[in-house]
Parts: C-alpha cells; sequence; structure tokens
C-alpha cells in the first residue's frame, strides 16, 4: 500500500490548487476577492425562534380570573396603566428590542415559584400578537400550560388598539 | 471476477459520478467567489481573515480532484482529498444544525434559506458523497481511465 505517496500527491496537488487559485483570481479583471477580508460580511440567517407551543384561550374564559393561573401583559407601560387585569405582571413585548434576558429570567423564576397551573399572557391583540409572541418566549424557557388571549387586550378591554 | 476485481470496476461509475459532481459544484463558486465567501461567512465557523481564502482556494481543489477522478489520473489520491473536504463540510454542516441556523447549503449555486435549506437529509446526502469517495479511496484499481492506459495505476 502506498498511502504514504497518496497523501503526499494529494498535499502537492491541494498546494498546486491553490497556486492556480490565487494566481486565477490576482488575474481576474472583475470579481476577484482580496485574500485577506477586512470587514465582517453582512450575512442574513434568520434566528431560530427560541419560542415554545402556546395555546389560544378566549377572552372571556373563566379561567382569567381564576386563583392558580399567572397573568402577564405583554403591552407598552401606558396601556398597562390605564387597564390591566388585576395580579397581572407587566412585561413589556417589543418588537424592535427583544425582551431583555434578566427580566424574563425573572418573570420565568417568579412563574415556577408561584402555585399556579398555567399562565395566560395577553398583548395587545394585533397581527401579529405581542401576547403570543411573549407567550412563546416564556414557553420556550421551560414553562408548561401557557396561554395567549385571543384578541389581547383589544377583546378583554373592548378598546381599539392602534 | 474476484470480489476486488468487482469493487475496482463498481468504483469507476461511482469515481464519474463524483468527478462530474464535484466539478458542477466547483463552478458557481469559482465564477462568483463573493457569494461563496458570503456563504462560509454564513456558517459563522471559520475567523474572517480565512473566510476569501477559502473561497478562492476550495473551488479549485474541488476542480481538480473532480476532474482527475473523471479521467482516471491518480484517483486514489483525488478522493483522498474529496474525502477530506466531505470531511469538513460535513463537520461545518452539523455545527450549523447544532446551532440551528436557517441557512443555505451553499454547496451547488447560491441560493436561499427557503430554497436549500440544510437539513439533516443535507447530512445524509454528504455521508452518501462521503461514503462514495471512501469507495473509491479503498477500492479504485484505476480501471477506464488515464492511469490503467498508462499503466500507471496507485494502487
Amino acid at each position: 500500500m502506498r498511502w504514504r505517496s497518496v497523501l503526499v500527491e494529494a498535499i502537492a496537488v491541494a498546494a498546486a490548487a491553490i497556486f492556480v487559485a490565487v494566481v486565477f483570481n490576482a488575474a481576474r479583471p472583475v470579481g476577484g476577492l482580496p485574500l485577506i477580508a477586512r470587514t465582517p460580511y453582512q450575512v442574513l440567517v434568520p434566528c431560530p425562534e427560541p419560542g415554545g407551543p402556546v395555546q389560544p384561550l378566549p377572552p372571556t374564559d373563566p379561567e382569567l380570573a381564576a386563583d392558580r393561573t399567572f397573568l402577564v401583559d405583554a403591552r407598552p407601560a401606558d396601556d398597562f396603566t390605564r387597564h390591566h387585569l388585576p395580579g397581572a405582571v407587566h412585561l413589556p413585548y417589543d418588537w424592535l428590542d427583544p425582551v431583555p434576558e434578566d427580566r424574563l429570567q425573572q418573570l420565568v423564576e417568579a412563574i415556577a415559584t408561584s402555585r399556579a397551573t398555567r399562565v395566560v399572557v395577553y398583548g395587545d391583540g394585533g397581527r401579529p400578537d405581542s401576547g403570543e409572541h411573549l407567550g412563546r418566549e416564556i414557553s420556550g424557557r421551560g414553562i408548561k400550560n401557557v396561554f395567549f388571549v385571543s384578541g389581547g387586550a383589544s377583546a378583554l378591554f373592548g378598546v381599539e388598539q392602534p | 471476477m474476484s470480489a476486488a476485481r468487482t469493487a475496482a470496476w463498481l468504483a469507476v461509475p461511482a469515481r464519474w459520478y463524483l468527478g462530474i459532481l464535484f466539478i458542477g459544484a466547483c463552478l458557481h463558486k469559482i465564477a462568483d467567489p463573493h457569494s461563496f465567501a458570503v456563504d462560509i461567512a454564513t456558517y459563522d465557523i471559520l475567523p474572517l481573515i480565512l473566510v476569501n481564502l477559502a473561497a478562492v482556494t476550495l473551488p479549485w481543489i474541488e476542480l481538480a480532484a473532480g476532474a482527475m477522478l473523471l479521467v482516471g489520473w491518480r484517483a486514489r489520491t483525488a478522493s483522498l482529498l474529496i474525502t477530506g473536504m466531505m470531511a469538513v463540510f460535513l463537520a461545518a454542516l452539523a455545527v450549523a444544525l447544532a446551532r440551528g441556523l436557517d441557512m443555505s447549503c451553499g454547496c451547488f449555486a447560491s441560493q436561499g434559506a427557503e430554497e436549500d435549506p440544510i437539513s439533516h437529509l443535507t447530512i445524509l446526502r454528504d455521508l452518501w458523497w462521503l461514503g462514495l469517495a471512501l469507495f473509491v479511496l479503498f477500492f479504485d484499481q484505476g480501471l477506464a481511465g488515464i492511469d490503467h492506459r498508462f499503466q500507471r495505476s496507485n494502487k
């Protein structure tokens, strides 16, 4: 067996190919690349959504007022101040800024240490719905039985969302 | 016909298949190295200073190996090169999948993630090609190739 010679030949072929590649790249009138990249490439890779499963809940569901329900309000602070369900914890979901990891973790710990058996998140009720997306983030961190209110605050309080 | 001889003849179409495959795969990368560099950068594995170097040189190694397999010149050398490249590609794919990246493989024409997304099927496909390259590496005797014609097989 001449494995050693095969390996040596492979290295030689690779070296020759690299030499031709570098010469060809330098000689091509257009489209050549600088061999050392200086600025990072702008790659657009959709980030995997870290979310977990959530289920819709009708705004009239009596479980919304149950003791074992952990309520989360995903709307902006102004809307939360104006009206919110009693006992709801406020964690605004912003489409442009991700929810701070420490605040999300605090919320998850609060849910985990509570005696709640289900989590209900409500948002602005738009499409997409901030409540549903915050619910997915909570569910994605290991919390089970996460629901979002169908129609969000619009359906709950009868107010039109912008 | 002995088993080794049968395997040697089976290695011939495997060689041709891999040769055509790798020549086909390298053409768009040679024509448009910038797109290939973006594909490499998307994997986010190589440091930035190596991205362009890989984008410029890798397709030419693919071309050399593919042409050698196709014409049957130093086929085992070429299949060793392809085995090494496939091992690297597989490792990069596995890392990208483990990270959950929703991206294109970049193996052939540059496509978006929606048209040619990486998946476990991509891994299986590359494993098949790796298997073929190993088969040629171990069983090729240079039949129906330049080496055989000039009695200069690697074996």
